[in-house]
């Protein structure tokens, strides 16, 4: 048994879980043969009927995908099935459905012996599989998802260079399937916090990460998005049909930019930055007083608990003191 | 039933349908969208792998810009298109489009020098982010420049029929919001049809789902003239399986930044079909391609629905990745890229014919009744083209706005289109379903049809197509009958059209005696320019229709002989 696991390639780091499960493209495209039945299982839902599982056994075809498998449910079984699609390859980005779990385009996804599918989460469902788009969709209306220019456009070809629009090139990939934003545990909390969501934002970052836009406007674009919600889980890249680094070229790179155009926005990290460029470590009282001001110190039972579970020391925090690592991360930093 | 006012419907949300709204806005013309599916998602238009460089843009030479002028009415047209109005199109292209496009913000893919990286050759190409994917990009710009202007989009739609002020022309249209199940009437001075050329007839079609020939079928049944419907394009090298994937081509145009393209091997592993040495232009394969593929298929060493192969074996990786998706489907399927070919198969893709119009104002032969796009008469698409259309649509219509008057609603004509569409709805599950319906259509037209064809298998055909409307129509129908996201329902109502624009486009292929670039019949094997370099025209009469010649002009390209075996003529 080799126990000394493999080197792993540039950019695989994020698909250790799928490595160590040998979960390949080329493993889903090979678990079935013709001559094989499916078993599938479609959640159905109907407004005034509630919701039900159905079970179909269905013939595998060669290279069978999950639309593929969808459409024989409904030309021999279930004919009043309703699913979304329009191009079957990988374009027009309407049949994301959930598929054992995890947000797939139906149209792109090989098929597993054993699937259960759903609708996408965070969207009101219509029937069946057919979600609502209208909250996505105002969502990106209300960013403006178009460029203004501040200088007049200097006719065609205008001086650009790829390096200015490698961010932006990759978020003009998306195709607005909505995977991501049905897999994003942010959007799942509600209306806990205001934060757009991951499609929303990768619809604005392919004109907000334009250097051609006119910056007040992207400000106030993202003033909108409470970018600063998302916790960076990778849930939204994990998922993405067409493979856009979603968090590393897009929520990153925008959180940046509201950084620097709306600074209010990005109080905490910007004061966590602070601090640990200050003293080379973070200092949660620190960084407390920082965000809230001396308002924090009316919460006396909060200062209390985490004095005694040692989360803040006040002498340290006063005095602000430094460590070692205080230059490297300043050094770091900068 | 919802009822709308306004001075211009666009039925479509494509290339065409988009410019239009947004030219007729800046005209001052109020304009609603009525679209099948989704603005900019749904339809051809987002397939456009990439965009062709006309004139002398981008340092294209004189023989460039020629070359692709030529391209356009030999290889993309084979001469059955007006030469001015592809000359108009072309410097339209050259000084409008592309700085029209980019000024909007869509970005055409630029090296780190900040050079727009296009492709080798005597014709050249770039694209929009990424070669291969460049319509979403561009279609996505078109949705959110409607969204900017505030154009009313009704969406997931289906516009079912034209509706006739007591003159004749055409006011209005009526329609279905499959999603809610209500029903729509839109009231205009002049309605314009934009629903594409790719529609799902065949087995096998590029087109997208909901593309099943309405704008064809409307249009003829308030009488307008149709042109050279027989001619359909095919594309050569899909990827034959999934079954959705019936649009996953292996692109056989030149790669952006390489000199190489795809080969296609025949099922003996020979090669035979190379970009860079079979075709000439080295842009248009497509018909050049089909050429090629007919020869192997009648040596038998390939069928129309697979066994033969494409891919980049003879690439690297890193050459494919750097600016196309080329890669992308190979991967999905767990193929190794670029070692491992792929079985690949015809797909029935544009189709060259449509609605004849006026190319001066894009005006049919029905009084407000205008086209643009694809399913015009007037040429092949491709999204350049579909635009410019979008562009001179508006003008036409802006032109006749004060001539045409305001529609009164037409209550009789709603009241029986509206019964139309509740008998399918109410008719039951028992009978055939409308999706077997659809899949016997398209079996008929790809069975007989298909990429070579002759006089037998078209009657055979036109026999089929009867039997299906008299038997299988009036015992056709849906399991359940509620109104909302029924989609059985949407399939019933396009069965229809897709039987009636299948027969037409039988008919016209009948007439048309000749073979000419794809369109293949094997009792008259020839290209025939003595009496077939011309619009082949079917108008409808009081009891049925006739067809009529128009012969083209040809000001600046001629074909160079009268007739020649088609497969030996190099477009």
């Amino acid at each position: 048994m080799n126990i000394v696991p493999a080197p792993l390639g540039s950019g695989d780091a994020r698909r250790l879980g799928q490595i160590e499960r040998h979960d390949s493209l080329e493993a889903r495209n090979s678990r079935l043969a013709v001559g094989d039945t499916l078993t599938v299982r479609v959640r159905r839902f109907e407004r005034e009927g509630g919701a039900d599982i159905l079970e179909f056994r269905v013939p595998y075809q060669r290279a069978m995908r999950v639309l593929d498998a969808l459409n024989w449910i409904a030309e021999n079984e279930a004919r009043d099935l309703a699913y979304r699609w329009f191009c079957g390859s990988k374009m027009c980005g309407t049949c994301a459905v959930r598929m054992n779990g995890r947000e797939v385009l139906a149209c792109w996804e090989a098929v597993e012996p054993d699937m259960t599918i759903e609708p996408l989460r965070n969207l009101p469902v219509i029937r069946d599989l057919v979600v609502d788009r209208s909250p996505f969709e105002r969502i990106v209306a209300s960013l403006e998802p178009w460029i203004e220019r501040t200088a007049p456009y200097a006719g065609f070809p205008e001086p650009l260079l790829h390096k200015e629009m490698e961010n932006a090139s990759k978020a003009l990939d998306c195709i607005g399937c909505m995977a991501c934003y049905s897999a994003c545990p942010v959007i799942g909390l509600g209306n806990l916090t205001d934060f757009a969501g991951p499609a929303p934002l990768v619809q604005l970052a392919q004109t907000a990460l334009d250097p051609r836009n006119d910056p007040t406007k992207v400000g106030r674009a993202l003033a909108q998005t409470g970018i600063f919600n998302c916790v960076s889980c990778y849930k939204c890249e994990e998922v993405c049909p067409a493979g856009i680094p979603i968090v590393s070229r897009v929520i990153e790179p925008l959180k940046a930019r509201a950084a620097v155009l709306v600074p209010g926005m990005a109080k905490h990290p910007q004061i966590l930055r602070r601090i640990v460029a200050a003293r080379g470590r973070v200092d949660p009282g620190a960084l407390v007083l920082g965000v809230q001001g001396f308002t924090a110190l009316r919460n006396l039972p909060r200062i209390w608990r985490m004095l005694v579970r040692g989360k803040i020391n006040p002498v340290r925090t006063l005095l602000g003191l430094r460590t070692a690592a205080a230059s490297a991360a300043r050094r770091l930093l900068s | 039933m919802q009822v709308h006012n306004t001075e211009v419907v666009i039925v479509g949300g494509g290339a065409a349908g988009c410019y239009a709204g947004l030219s007729l806005h800046r005209g001052g013309a109020q304009t609603i969208i009525v679209c099948k599916g989704l603005v900019g998602k749904s339809g051809a238009s987002i397939f456009a792998g990439n965009l062709v460089l006309g004139g002398r843009l981008l340092g294209n030479t004189e023989e460039n810009a020629r070359n692709t002028a030529e391209f356009l009415i030999k290889y993309h047209n084979q001469f059955l298109i007006d030469q001015s109005w592809a000359r108009r199109c072309g410097q339209w292209i050259e000084n409008v489009y592309y700085p029209e496009l980019e000024e909007a913000g869509l970005y055409f893919r630029r090296d780190n020098e900040g050079n727009v990286v296009t492709s080798p050759g005597k014709i050249r190409s770039i694209a929009a982010n990424v070669q291969g994917n460049s319509g979403v990009p561009f279609m996505d710009l078109r949705r959110k420049q409607l969204m900017r202007a505030r154009i009313l989009c009704l969406e997931e739609t289906a516009a079912t029929a034209l509706l006739r002020r007591q003159d004749g022309s055409v006011g209005g249209v009526f329609g279905l919001n499959y999603i809610t199940g209500e029903y729509i009437v839109v009231l205009a001075r002049a309605v314009i049809l934009a629903t594409g050329y790719s529609d799902r007839l065949h087995a096998r079609s590029t087109g997208t789902r909901e593309m099943s020939g309405d704008g064809i079928a409307m249009a003829w049944r308030v009488g307008a003239t149709l042109a050279n419907l027989e001619m359909q394009w095919w594309h050569t090298n899909d990827i034959a399986y999934p079954p959705t994937w019936q649009r996953m081509q292996v692109y056989p145009n030149p790669m952006l930044g390489s000199e190489k393209s795809a080969r296609m091997i025949n099922s003996e592993g020979q090669e035979f079909f190379n970009q860079q040495q079979d075709d000439p232009l080295a842009y248009g394969p497509y018909t050049v391609q089909l050429k090629a593929l007919a020869k192997e298929v009648q040596a038998g060493r390939a069928r129309y629905d697979g066994g033969y192969f494409a891919g980049f074996d003879h690439c690297d990786a890193t050459e494919v990745d750097a600016y196309t998706t080329y890669g992308k489907g190979f991967r999905q399927l767990g193929l190794r890229f670029p070692q491992d070919l792929v079985e690949t198969a015809v797909t029935a893709h544009y189709r060259q014919g449509g609605i004849d119009v006026d190319t001066e104002t894009m005006c049919s032969s029905v009084l407000g009744l205008y086209v643009a796009g694809g399913l015009g008469g007037h040429s092949n698409g491709l999204i350049g083209l579909a635009t410019y259309d979008g562009k001179v649509v508006a003008e036409g219509v802006l032109g006749a706005l004060a001539r045409l008057a305001p529609c009164e609603l037409p209550e009789q004509q709603v009241e029986s289109e509206r019964l139309r569409l509740e008998a399918l709805l109410s008719r039951g599950g028992g009978g055939i379903t409308p999706a077997k319906v659809k899949e016997k259509v398209r079996s008929v037209m790809w069975e007989k049809v298909g990429v070579e064809k002759d006089a037998a298998t078209l009657r055979s055909a036109l026999a089929d197509i009867e039997d299906i409307r008299l038997d299988l129509l009036p015992c056709m129908g849906v399991k359940r009958t509620t109104r909302d996201v029924n989609y059985e329902w949407l399939d019933a109502i396009d069965a229809v059209n897709m039987i009636d624009a299948c027969e037409l486009i039988i008919h016209s292929s009948l007439e048309r005696k000749e073979s000419r670039g794809p369109f293949m019949r094997r009792d008259f094997p020839n290209t025939d320019n003595a009496h077939w370099l011309a619009a082949n025209l079917m108008k409808k009469t009081e009891n049925g229709f006739r067809f009529e010649q128009r012969p083209y002009e040809l000001p600046f390209f001629q074909p160079g002989f009268v007739e020649k075996n088609n497969l030996e003529v190099a477009w």
